[in-house]
């Protein structure tokens, strides 16, 4: 049996699904002073409704993170950077770094030495710190000078954590890296004092089962590793919608779901069977990170966005000053439109006419206003799947073959899930012109979604034929090739076997992988190929558990 | 941070090369994106990254006229580089951004205006392409080309040697030490648009020194003067001191500080081939110098081999600049005497020579020195390489051309057909923005 939570913004939801079925569903307010407290309560009632409290698996879907940034719980962190020659990164991080000379090339090659002198400078300058973040430009290639100053430091001042660029992701982009690395050491403490909350609770209890924390990319990871990379841990609540949409309706053609909620709808794209990736990774507090994310868009329409008129105009959200007049609110939202022209029942239809009567112009009907205030939220979210669409269809690609043929994705259905979404998608869709699909038990989509999101993992492997070597920089592998004809294919294989390894470090099972890149380019000195570079990203599948025993 | 925005239009064409070994093949970006992807550059609020268009006929046909066409010389490849440079045009014009980069590859700047094959990896001219388009969209009149390519940029000269409205200047390493062997000062453009090509051929061994005495006391002044419209930079890297094509001294400083200073609207990428040395690193420099952003610690790391100028190279570039300065300024009385001396036609015959496809093309090209515009062309070429022989006849009408020299165009070219010297017949009509296959 999986147990899954979601922890949002204004409810807590979980499930449990056994034999790919749901049989117990819970519905409780977040506490959000204390959310261990909303947890508990939620796996209380699981635990009752099911007289189970053997888990095969626990997974938690939390704002812990987002909210430890938000409220400023985050710790002060000793930022140390090898930038190399390049950019002027120092102003373009959330925090005054600590620049150490000492560099790595694009090759991967050591151009110089970084100083220990200064790497004890760094430390007397960060004195007040406890946890340190260190980063170094083309990292990733060789992450050997990252090591040696995280031993120095470590040898000096003994901290708490130190997050190094290169462990917390394996793709170019050094801003991003040490954006990363940083908002890693920054949540570190707090996140740790929630996860060892959480096993203690569940221990108090009696409770058994690994626990699991949602990535942003819609992978979990094991509660023991999210406890050393805690950033991986934002942004889950959409994520796990996605995944949740994944496990109810497996589509195959190209489609679109939209999480309708109280106050924002998310928006995600489909193809064939998964939803697509954004290139890049996640924001944080305005900071682009390396954190792996679904390409989601999110807006401020939902069930209790506010009706109003601003200058002749009737406009929606993004606005939500509580629940509809139905249920005893004290503003006119989309869902008394909604209950007023009968597309749901909930609350009182009377009190929520009596909204639409509150908005009508003179000469104008209830009715007339609760539908122009529909085809309002209507054409907003219109209007944003749309830009999503662009926005996919205008990332850059870098081969003549891919702009040729075009990037354009031609949505056939819709996926609605959330609470607005009984009464709304049926009318998106339509001005689409679209087929539509509610799934069942679309209210906890994202509970179902943490339950039975599949861990996922990627790592990237580089090999350089010329050097003779090839690096992984999530395991921190630099070793010789085995043989010396190299190709991509060999690449491909021996990434899989780290990546499994990886996956057995992790506690994750390895399943289906994928390859997500993939690039083979020739070396040549004067005219003549004297080897290769080789780059494959190699990833487990993201996508949900089988019934079966998948997990171990 | 930044004061101004950057639109990088970045094409590596992995998928494309001239032939496996060639300079021109698909790893030439290869460390660039590495550097630009691992500086985190894209993420800058001040720059936005585009994506290119696909080229069409139409907008290549404005400039080139391929024989026997254009569609059997080109591959989807040149479609998209052309459509990168135009994306970054219409960034620009769009006011989406104060200026562009257009990172792209295959070149174009030896790319001429009739087309046989591939000549100095280039088969056609983007920056041209673009200049035309920015011409015909937006009605731009007066523009600039500065190429800072190592060769100079005789496709880009070619097509614009008969415009008045078209300034281009070219530095390079001198023709007479480097490929295609052109670029010498007396190259100043037809009599009705003399002094708007301004060659300024350099020694070899010149430093960022050099280059920015030639910058600051010949090139800007002639910006300056000139007022175009729009500033074009043919942004070729091929001076860099590692480059293994040529022998300049030039280093990534010098090469952004050149950026900051020329300030180009669009920037579009044509040679470099140090592509691990030196693009990497000259790339971002220009970056982020055209992003308004602080570029002092892009330094290479073998930084210490770029060598020093030496006297006599400081001699003949203070020698240069002078010289060209003096034409500058007495360029109406030059274009005087040259109207009189050439009488109602100019004409030249040349041979030009395409050293990636070992065709040998011979061409006749006579303009109408017309007192109401530029004046008609017409161009009788043949050439010779592994498919045997080609032969064509084209007469150009240029924007704004008087009814007389449209008329005149046509009449040459039914003539020309009448005699039957050649195996095919073209108007390139730029006022009606078609080419006419007769
Ligand atoms: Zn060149
Ligand atoms: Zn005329």
């Amino acid at each position: 049996m999986f147990l899954g939570l979601d922890v949002g913004g204004t409810f807590t939801d979980g499930v449990a699904v056994s034999a790919g079925k749901i049989i117990s569903t819970v519905k409780t307010p977040t506490t959000h002073n204390n959310l261990l407290e909303c947890i508990l309560r939620a796996i209380d009632k699981v635990v009752l409704d099911t007289g189970n409290k053997n888990f095969e698996r626990i997974a938690l879907s939390t704002t812990i993170v987002t909210n430890a940034l938000v409220e400023d719980k985050i710790d002060k962190v000793g930022l140390c950077i090898m930038p190399g020659p390049g950019m002027n990164i120092k102003d373009a991080l959330p925090k005054a770094p600590y620049i150490v000379s000492g560099y790595i090339d694009h090759r991967g090659h050591e151009v110089a030495r970084p100083k220990e002198e200064e790497v004890m400078a760094a430390c007397r300058h960060f004195s007040s710190c406890d946890i340190f973040a260190i980063s170094g430009k083309f990292a990733v290639r060789n992450s050997s000078y990252e090591s040696m100053i995280a031993d120095w430091i470590r040898e000096k001042v003994k901290p708490s954590h130190i997050s190094l660029g290169a462990r917390v992701s394996g793709s170019l982009n050094f801003l991003r890296r040490t954006n990363s690395a940083y908002y890693n050491g920054a949540v570190w403490r707090h996140f740790n004092q929630f996860a060892t909350a959480v096993e203690d609770a569940l221990l108090s209890r009696g409770i058994c089962g690994p626990v699991y924390v949602l990535k942003a990319d819609g992978g979990t990871l094991p509660l023991a590793v999210a406890r050393e990379f805690p950033v991986e841990a934002i942004f889950t609540g959409p994520a796990a919608s996605v995944l949740g949409i994944m496990s109810m309706h497996p589509t195959r053609g190209p489609a679109v779901s939209l999480d309708i909620g109280g106050t924002t709808t998310d928006i995600a794209l489909w193809q064939k069977g998964t939803p697509i990736f954004a290139e890049q990774g996640a924001k944080v507090a305005g900071y682009a990170t390396s954190v792996r994310a679904f390409r989601l868009k999110s807006i401020g329409i939902g069930g209790d966005s506010f009706v109003r008129w601003e200058k002749n105009a009737l406009k929606v959200g993004p606005v939500r000053y509580g629940p509809a007049m139905a249920v005893g609110g004290s503003k006119p939202t989309i869902t008394d439109a909604m209950i007023a022209i009968g597309l749901i029942e909930f609350g009182d239809k009377q009190l929520a006419i009596n909204a639409m009567k509150e908005l009508a112009l003179e000469g104008q009907t209830p009715y007339e206003v609760a539908n122009m205030a529909l085809d309002e939220a209507v054409t907003c979210i219109y209007q944003a799947v749309m830009s999503l669409l662009a926005e996919q269809e205008a990332e850059p690609v870098y081969r003549v073959e891919d702009i040729v043929q075009g990037r354009r994705i031609n949505i056939e259905q819709i996926l609605g899930v959330g609470g607005g979404a009984i009464g709304l998608i049926p009318l998106v869709a339509k001005k689409m012109g679209l087929s539509y699909h509610l799934p069942d038990h679309g209210m906890v989509a994202n509970a179902i979604g943490a339950a039975v999101a599949r861990p996922t993992l990627d790592l990237t492997l580089r090999a350089d034929t010329v050097e003779g070597y090839y690096t992984v920089a999530e395991l921190d592998i630099k070793s010789r090739l085995p043989k010396s004809r190299f190709t991509l294919e060999d690449a491909s294989l021996l990434a899989e076997q780290h990546l499994a390894e990886l996956a057995k470090v992790n506690g994750i099972f390895l399943g289906e992988t994928e390859l997500i890149q993939a690039e083979e380019f020739n070396v040549i000195r004067g005219f003549n190929t004297v080897g290769k570079i080789i780059t494959c990203r190699l990833q487990v599948k993201p996508g949900v558990l089988l019934p079966s025993k998948e997990v171990f | 941070m930044a004061n101004q925005k950057l639109g990088l239009v970045f094409f590596p064409a992995f998928d494309w090369a001239i032939s496996p070994a060639h300079p021109e093949r698909e790893e030439r970006l290869l460390y660039t994106r590495d550097q630009i992807v691992e500086e985190g550059l894209l993420d800058m609020p001040c720059i936005r990254e585009y994506k290119p268009q696909i080229a069409q006929y139409k907008d290549l046909e404005r400039v080139h006229i391929g024989v026997p066409d254009l569609s059997s010389l080109i591959t989807n490849a040149h479609l998209v580089s052309a459509g990168g440079a135009i994306a970054a045009a219409d960034a620009v014009m769009r006011r989406e951004v104060d200026r562009t980069f257009a990172l792209v590859r295959p070149p174009g700047h030896h790319a001429m205006r009739v087309v046989h094959g591939t000549r100095g990896f280039c088969t056609i001219n983007i920056e041209a392409i673009m200049v035309e388009y920015l011409r015909k969209t937006y009605g731009i009149g007066k523009v600039a080309i500065v190429d800072t390519d190592v060769h100079h940029g005789d496709g880009t000269q070619d097509v614009f040697y008969h415009d008045p409205n078209t300034l281009f200047i070219s530095f390079h390493q001198d023709g007479r030490t480097l490929y295609p062997g052109t670029g010498f000062t007396n190259e100043m453009g037809s009599p009705n648009a003399l002094g708007t090509t301004l060659n300024i051929p350099l020694p070899p061994g010149t430093t960022d020194a050099g280059l920015h005495e030639v910058l600051d006391h010949l090139i800007l002044p002639v910006l300056n003067d000139f007022k175009p419209d729009i500033i074009i930079n043919s942004a070729g890297q091929d001076n860099h001191y590692s480059d293994p094509l040529a022998n300049m001294a030039i280093t990534a400083q010098g090469y952004a500080r050149l950026a900051d200073k020329l300030k180009a609207d669009i920037a579009v990428l044509e040679g470099g081939y140090s592509i691990e040395n030196a693009l990497p690193y000259v790339n971002v420099g220009i970056i982020l110098a055209m992003a308004g952003m602080d570029y002092s610690k892009v330094i290479e790391p073998d930084i210490a081999t770029c060598p020093v100028q030496s006297s006599a190279v400081t001699r003949s570039i203070t020698a240069i600049i002078k010289e060209r300065q003096n034409m500058w300024a007495t360029k109406e009385k030059l274009q005087q005497e040259a109207i009189a001396q050439a009488g109602q036609f100019w004409q030249r015959e040349r041979s030009i020579y395409y050293d990636d496809a070992g065709i040998d093309e011979r061409q006749k090209e006579v303009v109408r020195l017309c007192p109401n515009c530029s004046g008609y062309v017409t161009i009788e070429t043949e050439a010779h390489g592994m498919f045997g022989y080609k032969s064509a006849y084209i007469a150009t009408i240029p924007n704004y051309a008087c009814p007389t020299c449209q008329k005149a165009a046509y009449d040459a070219a039914y003539k020309a057909k009448k005699q039957g010297k050649q195996q095919l017949y073209f108007v390139q009509n730029k006022m009606e923005d078609r080419l006419e296959i007769m």
